[in-house]
Parts: C-alpha cells; structure tokens; sequence
C-alpha cells in the first residue's frame, strides 16, 4: 500500500510502543494525541490504516471512526485499539457491521497480535 | 319515773349519735352477746334489729368469718387484758351479701361490754389494688423496655435504673443506685452530661444527645443515643430526670454496611475507567517486554523499554492503590486532623479516569494548599466521590467539574459545579432523600447522597444542592475548621 500508518492515542508511550511495533514491518508512522488532531489528519487522505484508541481526552474512538467515515473519501482502514471495551463487546461487533472499523486490537496485546493485524490488511 | 322520760331522752340521743357514725358498731357483752348494734351494720349485714340483738356473735356473724379472723378469740382477750384491738382486717362474704372488706377495732369500755367497730375500706381497698395494678403495669413496661430507662434525683443522682440498663451496661442497680449518673459516662463527656441535669432544673423541654456508657465488666463503652426530659410533681415543679437511651450499635453496624455497599456501587461506575486506566500501563509493558525478548537490540532501546515498563507499572500500581484506599477505608472511624485538600486531590485522582472516558475536564481552585478540619479521612472522601461521580454521571456528553474550595471565618466551604443537566427545581429538595433517584431503574441506588448527607451531619457540617435544569449543579459542602 506504501501510505502512512497514523497511531492515535493520548498517552505517549502507548503511541512510542505501537510504532515501534509498526516501524519494524518497515512502514512510515505519524501519530496524533487527540481526536481532533487525528481527524485533521486524516482528513488529507494519505494513511492507508489508522490504529485508533477508543478513548481520547476530547471524543471517543468511534466518533473519530464516524466522522472520517463521513469527510474522508478514500477511507482508511481503522483498527479500533481498546482497553475499555471487553472481547465480544456488542458496541465494537455494531462497529464492526456498520463498517466504522474493520478490526478489534484489545489492551493488552502481543506483539505477533498486531503485526498480524498488519499483514491481514496487507500493509 | 321521773327517771324515764330523761333515760329514754338519753337513749334516742345516744342511738342517733350510734346511727350516724358511717361505720358499723356492735356492743358486745363477755359472753359474747349483742347488746345493741347501729343501723350501718344492720343495713350492710342485711339484718333485723330483732334477729341480732341479744344473739350471740356465733348467730349473727358466718362461720367462716368467725374462723378466719378468730374474732372471738380477740373479744375475750380485750375482755382479758383491757387492751384494745385495732386496725384488723376482715373480708365479709356472706350468702346474698355483697362481698365487703373491713377494718375493725375491739375498743374496751366500763360496764363490762367492749364495742366492735368495723370500718367498711371496701372502695378504698379496690381503688389501691387498682393503683398497684396500674402501677405493677407501669413498672413492667419500663422493666420490658429493650430501651434504657432511668430516673434521677433533680442533681443527677440514678433512682431507678430498669433491666435494659442493667443489661447493657453490666451494672446492677445497686452498683448504680445514689450514684451520679455521669459517672458513668465517657470521662471526656462527663462535663457535657452534668451541664444537662444543670439545664433540667430548669428548663420544661427534653433534651436529645448522643455519648457513651460505660460498661465496666468488658473495660469498653457502648454509644447510646439520649433523650433527658425534666419529671414533674403535681405542682409543676422539676423532682428530677428520666432518662431514656437506645443503644446505637445496631444503627451503627446497619450505617457502616450500607455506606461500605453504596461505595461498591462508586466502584462499579468506575469501573470503566479504570478498566481503560489500568490496561493502557499493562499494553505498554507487554509490548515492550516483548522488544526485550528479541534478539541484537540496542543497549539505549533496552534501556527505554526497562524505564517504560517499569514507569507503568507504577501508574497501574498507583491506581490499585487508591481504588484500594477508597474500597477498604469505611472501616475507620475515628476523627483525626486532616487536610480536607489531600482528601479531595485523592478523590480527583480516583474520578480522573472516568472523567476523561467522558470527556469532563477538572478544575480545581484552591485558596490556601491545606485546610484541616477534624474528620474521618475514608469518609469524607466517600461523599466526595459520591458527588463527584454524581457531576460525572449528570455530563454524559462531556462538561467541566469545577470544585472550588473557601475558607469563611470558622468553616471551609467546598463548592462542587458541574455543567449538566441540572436538577428540576422540585426535585431539589429531595436529593438527600435515601432512595431519591432520577437514574433510571437498576443504575442508581439512590443512597449516595442520603450517605453524604449523614457523613457530613457527623461531621458537625452541613451540605446544600443549587440547580437549574439544564444549567448544571453545585453542591456546597460546608465543614467547621480546625
């Protein structure tokens, strides 16, 4: 795909953590700490994949997912990455039918987890 | 002759005197014959002057009367000993006669005769046993209280003390009686406890208080709730104090489960926050011990994840930490000195997490950065947090919190505004109320601020709800200062 990966969380070591992970696949990262910022971003259309937190100081995950959803013509693909929310959780299977979001990445998770991610969506 | 006219003048004289005495009177001769016997007693007996006159005591009075009080017997000892009989008792049951009872007396008088006078106390007799039965029943309902029930002397001093006291004090009332009743009081209430036997001399309304009782045989003391009210003669004038007490153990044990339950309850609400709080330290430290698990890495990046993982861990830690303080600490109960500031920055931290999943920003605007009060530092951080979570839950699309806290004189006032729905003005005076709940059914007990409300009351405060719906809330909590 060759566009950028955007990571957005509000706590900078999340963000260090996921790029790291993300870095060693030899793909480009940018990351953002509110939601605002990320929809400001994203709003340029050039990241092919968003790994998105669910909860952020200024709007939750899923409003992120919604409004890109509703501005961005060519969409990313958004891995919702949540501590929050459990394993099965109605709101993130509703997500996922309504195509806000095309994957679920639960707090704590290994590293192989994501990189996984990564080569599903063929980055 | 001339004699007659002036024994028959004395005679009338002498049975008119005989038939107005209210009593029955019976002259009696040594043999034990009636010489003559008054209208009282021929009316009482249901006799005729002929058939009792000139008989003898044995044909006038029943058997059965005769034996139980051996009253002949008594006659012939007066006769004996010319010392009179008095105050006796005898219950006169005879067939077609209504049962009476009487005192009578043998009186010895000249002429060899002695008088029977008996004294109908029927109606006084009845009208006693009635004030002992009232009385026996007064006595038993103070003696079945589960309550305490005391009097005192009007200076204090115990006169009786019912079973409940003796119960739940150890002592018996023979250990208490003429004692001082504040001598049985907590040594640093004791002063408290005379100045109220001091007011009830004088004063006509009870006084309700709360303090403890010793209790000697366990060396402890037990809180019981009191209400002291002035006891009254027929004159309105203060005899003394009756004092009533409940035992608060009970109440107390209901308060602390109920309080300990209400937290759960905070707890679950921010569950969520903490859930997202507490996973964000853990994903950071799993990622990163997995990059120390590979192979040839830089010693500087080995170096940055070591710190990270160790830095969250202490985040995760710290949020255990206090949510552990917050669960646990409804167990102490003694007031000490503390720094209202501490207690409310600690409660902040604790709300933090959720707040920020529901996009509400805190501000907190002090004034000085300690204020002491006396209190009991796990409570006063319950009601914190019940009115904390509170604002939370009335912004469920984001908002600001703003606590503000203000030192007026004697008292520190703490103002807690939040930018929510609001209360509806009607609903503003039932917000204290134990379940009062606008939540809807299943998420809200409706016990968080009736708790607050007794937490702040026992801390000698007061605590008050302004509001307009859709114009947010402020809850004012007001504490004396130290």
């Amino acid at each position: 795909m060759g566009k950028n990966i955007l990571i957005v969380d509000d706590e900078p070591d999340m963000c260090w953590v996921v790029s790291q992970i993300i870095q060693s696949q030899g793909l480009n990262v940018v990351t953002a700490y509110t939601g605002e910022d990320a929809c400001f971003k994203l709003s340029k259309g050039d990241f092919s994949v968003v790994f998105l937190d669910a909860k952020l100081p200024d709007m939750d995950g899923l409003d992120v997912a919604r409004r890109i959803h509703a501005i961005v013509k060519e969409r990313p693909l958004v891995v919702l990455v949540s501590g929050y929310h459990y394993r099965d959780d109605p709101i993130v299977r509703n997500a996922q039918e309504e195509g806000l979001i095309c994957c679920f990445l639960a707090k704590p998770f290994s590293n192989e987890e994501l990189i996984g991610i990564l080569i599903s969506l063929s980055c | 002759m001339s004699e007659n006219p002036i024994k028959s003048s004395f005679q009338i004289q002498y049975e008119m005197l005989l038939n107005a005495i209210p009593s029955s009177v019976l002259m009696v001769d040594r043999k034990l014959q009636i010489l003559s016997v008054n209208e009282n007693f021929l009316i009482k007996s249901q006799r005729s002057k002929d058939t009792t006159v000139g008989r003898h005591l044995a044909d006038v009075f029943p058997l059965v009367i005769l034996q139980s009080t051996c009253i002949e017997e008594s006659i012939r000892n007066v006769f004996n000993s010319s010392i009179a009989v008095k105050g006796q008792k005898m219950t006169y049951r005879a067939p077609g006669v209504p049962l009476r009872i009487y005192y009578y007396s043998i009186l010895p008088i000249q002429s060899d005769q002695i008088i029977l006078i008996m004294e109908d106390v029927t109606e006084q007799f009845r009208l006693s046993e009635e004030v002992r039965r009232v009385e026996r029943h007064l006595a038993s309902i103070v003696e079945s209280a589960s309550d305490i029930v005391l009097s005192t002397d009007i200076d204090g001093r115990v006169l009786t003390w019912n079973s409940a006291a003796e119960k739940l004090s150890g002592l018996k009332t023979q250990d208490v009686y003429g004692r001082y009743f504040f001598d049985f009081c907590d040594a640093n209430q004791k002063q408290m406890v005379e100045q109220i036997f001091q007011r009830m001399k004088t004063s006509n309304a009870a006084h309700t208080t709360e303090f403890n009782l010793l209790t000697p045989s366990n060396s402890g003391t037990i809180l019981i709730s009191w209400v002291f009210s002035p006891m009254k003669d027929d004159y309105s004038k203060t005899v003394g104090t009756v004092v009533v007490g409940r035992d608060l153990a009970e109440r107390l044990k209901l308060e602390l489960q109920l309080r300990q339950s209400q937290k759960l309850t905070a707890l679950g609400v921010m569950a969520g926050g903490i859930a997202h709080e507490i996973r964000n330290p853990l994903a950071i430290c799993s990622s990163a011990a997995q990059f120390l698990q590979e192979d040839r890495i830089p010693d500087e990046f080995q170096k940055e994840c070591a710190k990270k993982i160790q830095t969250n861990i202490q985040k995760a830690s710290a949020i255990i930490e206090n949510l552990l303080r917050f669960a646990r600490s409804s167990l102490d109960t003694e007031m000490i000195e503390v720094d209202l500031i501490s207690v409310l920055k600690e409660t902040i931290d604790l709300v933090t997490n959720q707040a920020k999943v529901q996009k509400i920003k805190i501000h907190l605007s002090l004034q000085k950065s300690s204020v002491v009060v006396s209190g009991v530092p796990g409570l006063l951080q319950q009601v914190f947090m019940n009115i904390f979570l509170n604002a939370i839950n009335a912004m469920p699309t984001g908002g600001v919190l703003s606590i503000t806290v203000n030192s007026v004189e004697d008292r520190v006032i703490v103002r807690i505004i939040d930018t929510g729905v609001g209360i509806p003005a009607g609903e503003l005076d039932k917000i204290f109320d134990p379940f009062h709940t606008s939540s809807p059914v299943g998420q809200g007990t409706g016990l968080g601020l009736s708790i607050c409300y007794s937490i702040i009351r026992q801390h000698l405060g007061s605590i008050q709800a302004e509001s307009r719906l859709g114009q947010g809330a402020a809850i004012i909590v007001t504490l004396p200062l130290l």
